[in-house]
């Protein structure tokens, strides 16, 4: 073992031996009177419990992921009680699989869930459409002028004639592609919800009501209580087909795959747990670096439920890289602890030495942690700025719970002797280059001309691959449907399912006209709205476009007797008000109450990036030449509109982040080695690993998105610990005056299994992220999987080999 | 010298900037002011009308779209349009001279067979044409009550702008032509559109129905319209006299040949006549859609089409017969093609019908 650790901490074997006078004020504070601090920590342990138990809420907002300040969104958070078309509503469709809608077994049960929704609290029963809605009519012209009526026969009793009227009626209301599919299998419920339950006043649990809609209407009807087929998430067998989508679904869904993910955490723990029996074959000592972790953990969660924060599908990831941090930390007191009481030290003693000896560089990984945690604030996105500050906080607690409780706890407890025996026997085989040390040995030639050489050049060409691949790297959504879940979920799936039997897409871009009051009936308006929708419609991305323009062109027709040659936007006042009057009747969605803001939605084939640029670009340019003082035009409305914000926010921050992220890295190996060269050592193995974590999510199919933000922030953030430990030690042993080969070899024989373990602790804490039933969790699973272990590599291999040319015994 | 020059010319940049930023400060440009956009898409968004020119087919339709095609409808090229106002008919008597019309009262004229349009007439000088030709007359005549009220009528035009549109057009000739649309509207030409006269004071339409369409049978020329109204033109008294009408519903437009007069329109409603209007027979369509248009076959049989894109044939018989077909679209208008085909056009664009 390295001289280093002995230099001014003898063996005591007795406790009368050891002046309790020494050590720093800290670690007089705490260890002289330690079953006070205990008890402190138990009664903040129990409290902060206690609030993470009672106050501790699930709330996924979609407000706090979008990027706030980004003018497209405040354009639209400003007009959003205006947009009743983009409201929020959940589209039921009810599929017969036997047969087509004209099924009067099929009506029937169309009509029980519609009436089942009508009675759902939450919805907006005036708005509601399907076709057993009264309000669904169908008009036509006569000689007399218009005749209509409800589309479902108001004497309707499932009869032959009774469904050929409704056949009929189905084709006068032109309703085919909107409320039934155009091959007839299905039709559909447009279920508009409050914003508040009229009866209670408070705003709606999407939630109850998601578990109200798989209840009542899923588990009923599509899988006849077959429970266990409805929670695989799998369809049903049955005649009838329930498909739901709309926000309080994807809501539902993703507060139901945030409670799994808190499933997860039970593997992380018990995997942590394996993983650190394995390494110290102690039991009461591994059991007491999980607990510490844990109380990391709790302190956190009460900290962050007593501040008011919720647990949302981001935040929800800090407890566990808190757990994997803590569980890295814990361990490396242990070890010290262990290897002074092998060599007969007590263990209390043993506690301060490490106390003494890893507080401070405990405390410096933490910090670099904290800096790839709070570089996060500078990105515009609130749950992002969210997970800096809880996982901040997360940071801080550590320092209690892991640097000052764990060696407190250690005091008492010990460990096993054992374990105690082991790591000392480990020790003198690898000082005998047996065992682990073969490993050391290896990564020894790094520090030999031609093994640095090859694994610099092998790092160069990797680098270079990886750049010309990452080249290729996408902003944004790459696949369809709600990318908050995976593209084959129950979800996703129905989602398909509704844009490929109905004509209206769900990828809505919008842009706001905004006039003076009855300013969206005049007709300069109406042109440049209608200029705008074909516009828009020349890029092949763009399905379709709708805005009141396509009301007032039918309606104007109408009134001339279904003249297709007056299906035109008239420049007589009186004609326009008519419309817009009917038009508040049949479609209040597309303009608001007082005619001043109408938008002009886009439905889109898709949301990958390039459409949305290009889409926004087309958008953008006619905004600014044809915006003035009587009309403006602002981008950007619909769930299309506002990703387009996010990805150019998320596109920005990127390089911003990038940016400060390696330069607070930088700066800190700076200070922390005061060597311009050792500072490249240690930051360019993390550049390799970013550019590789770029191709690799080429590779995978992930566009750089608000989730993948944090991902290359802490990738680098807590990639620098690995080299932190790893040449710090070196650099200490170089600058005493030992060749760079023997410097290497004591600091990978003193840190490098800890190296080791923290990036095997860390990796485990996240991987099981990958299965994770939210799509971005599952993706921030995979590459920080990839990148904690990566950098260990990178650390291990590079740190060598880059030292070979960067760090000869005269540069030092 | 040189420098004086120098700055004569950025002044005068600087003034063109200058007039450029207040155009488009202005921003808005009118849609008789604005040409039509070249697009992919016009052959695939709304069309209203589409007709012979010789051996070629011009469309026209939305936004101040003309198409024309040289292989009977399979591909289309955009015209040079100078105005993007939506564009109702168009009629090619000859296989250069072409006249479209549409919103806003335009009228667009081209000589080159459609590949490239001038404006003739806007809405914006229709009421001035009435005021001058009404007034001419009412001084000529004083005692006529009638003069002064068209007058007004020019003056009422005048005042709400181009908001008028025509519907129809049909020339018989590269000189003789009219334009019909709206609210009686009806404008002749003798001289290939450089002048317009009103017509107003020779439809026998009183109450200001809309004249849908104008048609020539080879021997006779017709109105359709509003409520009923039918109307045919009597040479000797140089007017459009009332004809016997069989439906008081509107008239979508007609169509025939010597000896054989077809009139389509609201709710499926057919009619023939085969004395030039005296007496009528309803035939059966079956359907309750508009029928909005029609054209007569390669074998000489009239297909009628509805709103909804049924097709049906005119037979013999008293009853029309439905026709299948691939895909059903609404359809405006239809033409009988070089290659024996039928073209339509309508709500999505242009499409073909082959020759079986």
């Amino acid at each position: 073992m390295g001289n280093m650790k002995q230099d001014t901490m003898p063996v005591i074997a007795d406790l009368r031996d050891f002046d309790t006078r020494t050590g720093n004020l800290l670690e007089r504070l705490v260890f002289n009177h330690r079953p006070l601090f205990v008890l402190g920590m138990a009664l903040i342990t129990l409290l902060l419990g206690y609030m993470a138990v009672t106050r501790l809420e699930m709330r996924p907002s979609f407000e706090k992921m979008i990027p706030q300040s980004q003018p497209y969104i405040q354009n639209f958070l400003e007009n959003r009680a205006s947009l009743r078309g983009l409201g929020n509503s959940v589209r039921v469709v009810v599929e017969n699989t036997e047969g087509d809608i004209f099924d009067p077994e099929y009506l029937e049960v169309l009509k029980q869930v519609n009436d089942e929704l009508f009675l759902t609290a939450g919805v907006d029963r005036a708005w509601m459409k399907s076709l057993w809605s009264p309000a669904v009519r169908w008009t036509e012209v006569t000689e007399e002028g218009f005749q209509g009526g409800p589309v479902m026969p108001d004497t309707y009793s499932g009869q032959p004639a009774d469904i050929e009227l409704l056949r009929q009626n189905i084709t006068r209301a032109g309703i085919v592609g909107s409320l039934v599919a155009s091959d007839f299998k299905s039709s559909m419920l447009i279920v508009p919800l409050l914003d508040k339950d009229s009866a209670t006043g408070r705003g709606i649990d999407y939630h109850q009501f998601s578990q109200v809609l798989e209840e009542k209407l899923r588990d009923r009807y599509e899988f006849a209580g077959a429970r266990a087929t409805l929670q695989a998430d799998e369809e049903g067998q049955g005649k009838i087909k329930i498909r739901v989508i709309g926000f309080a679904k994807l809501v539902g869904d993703l507060i139901d795959g945030l409670i799994l993910v808190m499933m997860f955490f039970a593997i992380a723990v018990a995997t942590a747990f394996v993983i650190i029996l394995l390494y110290t074959r102690c039991l009461r000592s591994t059991l007491l670096v999980i607990g510490c972790s844990l109380m990391a953990v709790i302190w956190q969660l009460g900290i962050v439920a007593w501040l008011g924060y919720a647990i949302d599908p981001y935040s929800v990831l800090v407890p566990f890289l808190i757990f994997a941090i803590g569980v890295s930390h814990a361990s490396q007191k242990m070890n010290g602890i262990m290897q002074d009481i092998a060599q007969g030290t007590h263990q209390l003693v043993a506690a301060r030495y490490t106390f003494r000896r890893l507080f401070i560089a405990g405390v410096t990984a933490l910090l670099s942690d904290a800096v790839g945690f709070a570089v996060l604030m500078l990105i515009d996105i609130p749950v992002i700025q969210d997970l800096a500050i809880t996982a901040s906080i997360g940071v801080a607690v550590l320092i209690f719970t892991t640097l000052l409780m764990m060696p407190v706890a250690l005091s008492y407890v010990g460990v096993s002797a054992k374990a105690a025996k082991r790591a000392l026997t480990i020790d003198s085989n690898a000082a005998q280059h047996r065992g682990f040390g073969k490993l050391w040995d290896l990564l020894d030639r790094f520090t030999t001309r031609r093994w640095a050489t090859g694994a610099v050049l092998v790092a160069l060409l990797l680098g270079i691959g990886g750049f010309m691949v990452s080249l290729n790297l996408k902003i944004g959504d790459l696949d369809s449907g709600a990318p908050e879940l995976h593209e084959d979920s129950r979800y996703n799936r129905d989602n398909a399912y509704i844009t490929g039997h109905y004509a209206l897409s769900s990828d809505l871009f919008a842009v706001m006209i905004k006039t003076p009051a009855e300013g969206c009936l005049n007709y300069r308006t109406l042109v440049l709205a209608d200029r705008l929708a074909w516009e828009l419609q020349q890029h092949p991305g763009v399905q379709t476009t709708v805005s009141l323009v396509n009301a007032v062109r039918q309606i104007t027709a109408g009134s001339f007797e279904g003249n297709p040659k007056l299906s035109s936007i008239q420049r007589n006042q009186d004609m326009l008000n008519y419309a817009a009057q009917q038009a508040s009747v049949n479609a209040p969605e597309l303009f608001n109450t007082d005619c001043s803001l109408m938008p002009v939605i886009a439905y889109l084939k898709d949301h990958k990036a390039e459409t949305l640029d290009e889409v926004v670009a087309i958008a953008d340019r006619f905004a600014r030449d044809n915006s003035s003082e009587e009309r403006q035009f602002l981008l950007a409305a619909g769930s299309a509109g506002i990703e387009a914000a996010t990805n150019i926010v998320v596109r920005e921050a990127n390089r911003t982040m990038l940016f400060y992220v390696y330069l607070a890295v930088t700066l800190f190996c700076l200070i922390a080695f005061r060597s311009w060269r050792a500072a490249l050592v240690a930051v360019l193995p993390l550049v390799l690993t970013s550019i590789l974590c770029e191709a690799l999510m080429v590779y995978m199919g992930i566009g750089v998105k608000v989730a993948t933000l944090p991902v290359i922030a802490l990738g680098v953030g807590i990639g620098v610990d690995y080299a932190l430990y790893l040449l710090s030690v070196q650099l200490h042993f170089q600058r005493q005056g030992m060749a760079l080969s023997d410097a290497y070899r004591n600091a990978v024989s003193f840190t490098g299994r800890v190296v080791g373990l923290v990036g095997i602790t860390l990796a485990a804490g996240v991987v099981c992220w990958a299965w994770s039933p939210i799509k971005f969790q599952a993706d921030m699973g995979i590459l920080l999987t990839f990148m904690f272990l990566w950098n260990m590599l990178g650390a291990l291999i590079l740190i060598p080999a880059l030292s070979y040319f960067l760090l000869p015994k005269q540069r030092v | 010298m040189c420098s004086v020059r120098q700055y004569v010319r950025l002044a005068l940049c600087a003034t063109l900037v200058l007039l450029q930023a207040v155009a488009q400060a202005a921003g808005y440009v009118d849609v008789l002011e604005l040409p039509a956009k070249p697009s992919a898409l016009a052959q695939r968004s709304p069309l209203l009308d589409v007709a012979r020119a010789g051996e070629r087919l011009v469309a026209v339709g939305q936004r101040g779209h003309i198409l024309y095609s040289d292989d009977a409808g399979q591909s289309w090229q955009q015209a040079a349009v100078p105005v993007s106002a939506d564009l109702n008919a168009v009629h090619f008597p000859t296989a250069e001279q072409g006249w479209a019309v549409g919103n806003d009262g335009v009228v667009l004229h081209s000589n080159d067979a459609g590949q490239t349009w001038s404006k003739q007439l806007d809405g914006r000088a229709i009421g001035a044409l009435l005021v001058e030709h009404y007034a001419a007359l009412a001084s000529a005549e004083p005692g006529n009550e009638q003069w002064p009220l068209l007058v007004a009528e020019g003056e009422r035009l005048t005042a709400e702008g181009a908001d008028k549109p025509f519907l129809d057009v049909w020339f018989a000739d590269a000189k003789r032509g009219y334009a019909v649309g709206v609210f009686n509207l009806i404008l002749a030409t003798a001289d290939g559109g450089q002048s317009w006269t009103p017509l107003q004071d020779r439809t026998d339409n009183p109450q200001g129905l809309h004249l849908n369409a104008i048609a020539f049978t080879g021997d006779a020329l017709y109105l359709a319209g509003e409520q009923g109204l039918l109307r045919k033109w009597d040479a000797g008294q140089e007017r459009f006299v009332a004809v016997a009408s069989p439906y008081q519903g509107s008239y979508f437009g007609l169509i025939g040949s010597p000896g054989e007069l077809l009139v389509y329109g609201l709710r499926g409603h057919v009619f023939r006549s085969r004395d030039g209007g005296s007496s009528w027979s309803q035939l059966d369509s079956g359907l309750q859609v508009s029928i909005t248009a029609a054209a007569q076959d390669a074998r000489g049989d009239y297909r009628l089409f509805t709103q909804a894109g049924h097709m049906l044939r005119a037979g013999a018989d008293a009853a029309l017969q439905l026709l299948p077909q691939t895909q059903q679209s609404p359809v405006a208008g239809a033409v009988l093609a070089g290659d024996g085909g039928l073209v339509l056009v309508g709500a999505r664009g242009a499409r073909t019908l082959s020759a079986e």
